[in-house]
């Protein structure tokens, strides 16, 4: 457990020092982002097919894509890993990155109605 | 995250709130300073006001127009001196700036007809420009002054010209930001999708948020040329005006400052479902990741490799070259919005600077969530910051340089510490792969600068050392470097031009087929 946690640790390490789509301006932006996202990097982790159909699609695609290949660069263990253990990772993640942009969030403005 | 408290402000307990240190094993969620809000009387600001955010930031890098304040001259201030927002037509918008020369009996009999006869006036003067922006300012807006109306009126009487008002005075919000969030909104309501975009490529974007200071966009422009992206519009360095009328017909908005244009976008999105690519152009690797992600985005990614496989060749050995010499300097990165997260975590990787400090004049708390999120255990983290605190913060974190605008740069030369303009640059371009470099080279040019060394003496106080001879800035960077890194013969000094944007007018493009 301390091993997953320190693992999530390096990624959304990762996230917050190099991206961007986390810190939409607000609440459910915030929440579209995280959830296409990382949902689509976890397909790509695993190999799984990933719907490309839309131009949103896309946009979250080459975003998932371009955070799975600087996984696959800056964390090696990653490789070892198996299919359910990286959903696990992931899921585990995805619950981090929302609580940090958004759930725990003390941004006053994410829930202002206009943009 | 501990909240600070500056000495300096303890007798205005309210500003507790707007300073954080990053401390050791914590998160955004443990605090976050207060942002975007009034600024709290005593608290001398350094922010400008919302008419300055509106015209002088996001309306008036747009290059064939005519920009025209409603109000006295003095509101038209910043221009050729202060600001560095280029365009490729010579330079129109910086060189000509227009007010309606209101004066005190305008106040008093309104200003509405002074209005129309200065704005057919300066179409007159210039009978190749059409297009022209207005921009209310606070005592026309206070005294009712229907701008929209005479505008009317112009537009009926010239079918030719077409005109856009900004309704956004200077007390119409906390800080210039107020001004960007009002001409935003007001752009895309009003202008988008009353021209028919002009499509001459498969792959569409509008390079939003981007003002080409020193050249910034064309520097980007070249990068999306090489790699046949059609750039449909720029939200607004270098941009023309008919052009962002079209912004509606792009396949992707690729932004840059989210604090000033992130509004356009979002709204695109809703309306005309334009997806947002939020993208940097500073630093190698983030700008190499943006670049093939938009590549990735139209399936044209190796295109985008190529590209940044050349210019990491040719640029790198130089940034090296830099970083080896700036490797644990301390900085204060005291920008306005969006600097403090575009340069936070790069300037340390890529230069091996240590950011002690960051601040935003402006932003907002998302801006600090991004900056905080992005700089190094130990910073502080500063919100709309008065004079004072600035000072405090210097002579506490003792940085070796600091980035920022030219009115704290100027105080922190009294208490000798370089500064670097950080809005509107020294030496830039500092987009691109060439412009990092040519950042490198003046941080480096900064801290090492032997006439800065000498400003360190104080003659009536320090012994001047009349014995020794004047120390070149190598001498100064090299002293404690190894023998490897001196005589390096892969690692070097910036190569490029003095001007670096001039050559990329003349280029040619190739044509990609389909």
């Amino acid at each position: 457990m301390e091993d997953l946690k320190e693992r999530i640790a390096l990624l959304e390490d990762y996230i917050m020092k190099k991206c961007l789509w986390q810190f939409h301006s607000r609440a459910w932006d915030r929440k579209t982002q995280n959830e296409n996202i990382l949902k689509k990097a976890t397909q790509l982790l695993c190999d799984e097919s990933v719907e490309l159909e839309t131009p949103a699609d896309r946009c979250y695609w080459a975003d998932a894509l371009s955070l799975t290949e600087a996984f696959h660069s800056r964390f090696e263990w990653l490789a070892a890993l198996s299919k359910e253990d990286i959903k696990q990772l992931m899921e585990g993640l995805k619950e981090r990155i929302d609580f940090v942009t958004i759930t725990g969030s003390l941004n006053a403005e994410l829930t202002d109605p206009r943009y | 995250m501990p909240y600070h408290e500056f000495e300096c402000s303890k007798c205005i307990p309210e500003r507790k709130k707007h300073a954080v240190v990053k401390g050791p094993g914590e998160d955004l969620t443990h605090a976050l300073p207060l942002g975007y809000l009034n600024t709290i009387p005593g608290s001398i600001s350094e922010r400008g006001c919302a008419y300055c955010g509106a015209k002088h930031v996001i309306g008036t890098p747009m290059k064939d127009v005519i920009h025209l304040s409603h109000g006295p001259t003095g509101c038209t201030y910043d221009t050729w001196q202060t600001k560095r927002y280029t365009s490729d037509n010579d330079n129109f918008q910086l060189k000509y700036t227009f007010a309606s020369d209101v004066k005190e009996k305008h106040i008093v009999f309104g200003a509405e007809k002074v209005l129309k006869q200065n704005i057919i006036e300066a179409f007159k003067a210039f009978p190749d420009i059409k297009r022209m922006t207005i921009y209310q300012t606070c005592a026309t807006a206070l005294i009712g002054d229907d701008v929209d109306a005479i505008a009317d009126e112009v537009m009926e009487e010239m079918p030719d010209v077409d005109i856009f008002v900004c309704n956004s005075p200077g007390f119409a919000g906390p800080s210039q930001s107020g001004g960007h969030h009002k001409i935003n909104i007001a752009w895309i309501k009003k202008k988008v999708g009353t021209v028919e975009p002009k499509i001459t490529g498969d792959y569409v974007i509008n390079y939003v948020g981007e003002y080409n200071i020193q050249g910034d966009q064309e520097v980007m422009i070249d990068y999306f040329k090489r790699m046949g992206v059609q750039v449909l519009s720029t939200f607004t360095g270098n941009g023309s005006y008919d052009e962002l009328r079209s912004m509606h017909g792009a396949h992707l908005n690729v932004l840059e400052c989210a604090r000033s244009a992130e509004y356009i976008c979002n709204e695109l999105k809703v309306k005309y479902g334009i997806p947002r690519l939020d993208i940097e152009g500073f630093g190698f690797e983030p700008l190499s990741a943006s670049l093939r992600k938009i590549g990735l985005f139209f399936g044209i990614e190796e295109r985008a490799q190529a590209i940044i496989n050349e210019e990491t060749a040719r640029w790198k050995p130089e940034l090296d070259w830099y970083k080896e010499r700036l490797k644990g300097k301390k900085v204060c990165l005291w920008p306005g919005g969006s600097k403090l997260w575009h340069w936070a975590n790069v300037l340390h990787e890529e230069m091996g600077v240590d950011i002690v400090s960051v601040y935003t004049k402006f932003g907002h708390q998302g801006d600090m969530e991004k900056g905080i999120a992005r700089c190094e255990v130990g910073a502080l983290a500063v919100d709309d910051p008065n004079e004072l605190e600035g000072l405090e913060a210097m002579m506490t974190l003792k940085p070796d340089i600091i980035f920022t605008g030219k009115r704290p740069g100027e105080v922190a030369k009294k208490i000798r510490v370089p500064y670097l303009n950080a809005h509107a640059y020294h030496n830039g371009p500092y987009k691109g792969y060439e412009g990092w470099v040519r950042f490198a080279r003046d941080i480096y040019n900064g801290i090492y600068s032997p006439i800065h060394q000498l400003a360190h003496l104080d003659i009536s106080r320090d012994e001047i050392p009349v014995g020794t001879g004047f120390q070149t800035a190598k001498m100064l960077s090299d002293v404690n470097l190894s023998e490897e890194v001196v005589s390096s013969t892969t690692l070097r000094q910036y190569t490029g031009k003095y001007d670096s944007i001039s050559d990329l007018r003349k280029k040619t493009y190739p044509e990609f087929k389909k």
